[in-house]
């Protein structure tokens, strides 16, 4: 035994067996090739606004729609799979507070997940390097730490979900339907229909309204928000669009059906609230909030 | 060390209208072997799962190895062993994974490869557990709870699944380990084996322990043969509580 022994956390053997599961299995590693064909987009438009650095960009297709897709369908039964099968409780039988548990499934199945992520990010920039040339790896740096810090998050989401539901199929339902098509997919149209529900006017991308309150809902979605941060470091503009839509958006004459604070506010200033960082605030609330509710339900029930 | 290895007080868990277990009192003294007995839906389960923090109890107290098993978790479950009922493996693991991550959670540096000769899985140390029979799974379960030496042993149903080699490898088990000082809590309703290992038992029965003692006492007190057997002894006790229940006031 090695002299640390006794003040490594105890959980990061569990986190450790989640991750070298992942690793060892064949799902994330498909996920990363699917996530290299995905992301590999060059445009015209992705050309003249960001030149070599499109290569970057290609990195937040990645981590837009398939990536959080194939995250959510590998992490959403890591608790609730073990406790209907029963090998829950050999990990509850262990020197482990509930806690430690839900912290090392989701640092270790981030960690699983975050090698094979960056791989295909790592491919797509080998590729980018050869086609378009030198892009800047600090800022490649940047926005691949961003995704895996998405990574993170929604791993977190899924592994909360997984810890307080009974049964995989409700487990599968508030993952895919509440997460992923409600606060991924669709949020956008369901954003509009808040805002209009709370008494804004109504609103379409061609009339966005200037108002603070209508951004800042836009941005509550995981997704938005993790390419409104990556928007911000690739310097296009503030929006949670992909980063293509808002170059066409802002910088060419064609307009499209997108949402930019730029272009809804004109010359006003927007609401401090509004600045990119937003983006980053949301992930980490998404990161902290469902697994700190879960936590206390998790701590409390009867799990066998 | 004086506190017992497992003492409950008024020990109670409701599910809705059911009462699994009703304010069960429970002492078992470190060092001994003792045979928690009852048919299904008894409360056995119900009792591994509030000792182990699995669930949380209605009302009633518990301690464990003299800790509070459901707030000192991490240094209970470090000297209590486990092998649980109607558990599952992991698939993808070998069972050279699935010690290591018992010892290394409790810090413990136990050979894989020994502790798995040692319940006859020395040559599938490295085989994914999806290859395993339900036999060889619970030889994994077994080797699993035998991590770090611990105080208290907690078998529920060992037998399940097993050939007779692994029904003397369990009772094998058992006596070493007791011999080595080691309290075991030993849950089954193979009535027959438990007589042979256990030093005292306690029969639950709709959630109550109806009655406890060595399998002599028992014969002498319920004016059974001499020759009578746990089994005899659980339904004369099993049956008087039915009657007991049925009878019209």
């Amino acid at each position: 035994m090695s002299p640390l022994a006794g003040t490594r956390p105890r959980w990061l053997a569990l986190a450790r067996e989640e991750a070298r599961g992942l690793l060892t299995a064949k799902g994330p590693w498909i996920l990363a090739g699917l996530l290299v064909v995905w992301g590999y987009r060059p445009t015209y438009v992705g050309w003249q606004g960001l030149g070599p650095n499109q290569t970057v960009g290609f990195v937040q297709t990645v981590g837009s729609f398939l990536l959080p897709l194939g995250v959510l369908l590998l992490s959403y039964r890591s608790v609730v799979g073990e406790r209907t099968s029963g090998s829950l409780k050999f990990v509850l039988g262990l020197p482990l507070t509930r806690s430690d548990i839900l912290v090392g499934k989701v640092l270790g199945r981030s960690a699983g997940l975050a090698v094979p992520v960056s791989a295909a990010a790592v491919v797509l920039g080998i590729v980018g390097f050869v086609r378009f040339g030198i892009f800047s790896p600090l800022l490649f740096c940047g926005v691949l730490l961003a995704t895996l810090l998405y990574v993170v998050t929604l791993v977190s989401i899924a592994t909360a979900v997984s810890a307080v539901t009974t049964n995989t199929v409700r487990a599968a339902g508030a993952v895919f339907g509440g997460v992923y098509l409600f606060f991924t997919v669709f949020w956008t149209r369901f954003a509009e229909l808040i805002y209009t529900f709370l008494g804004g006017p109504s609103t379409g991308s061609f009339s966005a309204p200037a108002d603070g309150l209508f951004f800042a809902l836009l941005r509550l979605s995981p997704g938005r928000a993790y390419r409104v941060l990556t928007n911000w470091l690739l310097g296009v503009g503030n929006s949670g669009a992909p980063y293509d839509a808002v170059i066409t958006k802002l910088e060419t004459p064609t307009s499209i059906t997108i949402y930019t604070v730029e272009s809804a506010f004109g010359g006003q200033t927007p609401p401090a609230y509004l600045h990119e960082i937003s983006g980053l605030v949301v992930l980490l609330v998404w990161l902290v909030v469902p697994l700190g509710i879960a936590r206390y339900q998790f701590q409390r029930g009867d799990l066998v | 060390m004086t506190n017992p290895a497992i003492e409950t007080n008024g020990l109670t868990k409701q599910y809705g209208e059911l009462t699994a277990l009703d304010a069960l009192n429970l002492t078992v003294d470190r060092g001994e072997v003792y045979g928690f007995l009852g048919p299904n839906g008894a409360g056995k389960s119900t009792t591994i799962g509030l000792l182990m923090n699995y669930n949380k109890p209605t009302s009633g107290t518990a301690r464990v190895l003299g800790l509070d098993p459901w707030t000192d978790v991490v240094d209970c479950h470090q000297q209590v062993g486990i092998l649980p009922d109607r558990f599952d493996t992991y698939d993808d693991r070998s069972a050279r994974r699935h010690i290591q991550l018992v010892a290394d959670t409790k810090r413990a540096d136990d050979d894989p490869v020994g502790l798995l000769e040692r319940v006859g899985l020395g040559d599938a140390v490295d085989r994914p557990a999806r290859e395993f029979s339900q036999g060889m799974e619970q030889r994994l379960a077994l080797a699993m709870s035998l991590v770090g030496d611990p105080e208290l042993l907690i078998l529920d149903e060992p037998f399940t699944g097993l050939d007779p080699h692994g029904v003397a490898l369990v009772r094998d088990v058992v006596e070493s380990e007791s011999e080595r000082g080691t309290t075991v809590f030993f849950l089954s309703h193979v009535l027959g084996q438990v007589e042979l290992v256990c030093d005292r038992v306690g029969i639950l029965h709709h959630g109550q322990l109806v009655d406890e003692g060595t399998l002599s006492a028992f014969r002498e007190r319920l004016d059974l043969a001499a020759d009578a057997t746990v089994e005899d002894v659980f339904v004369h006790l099993t049956d008087g509580a039915v009657d007991r229940e049925e009878t019209p006031r």
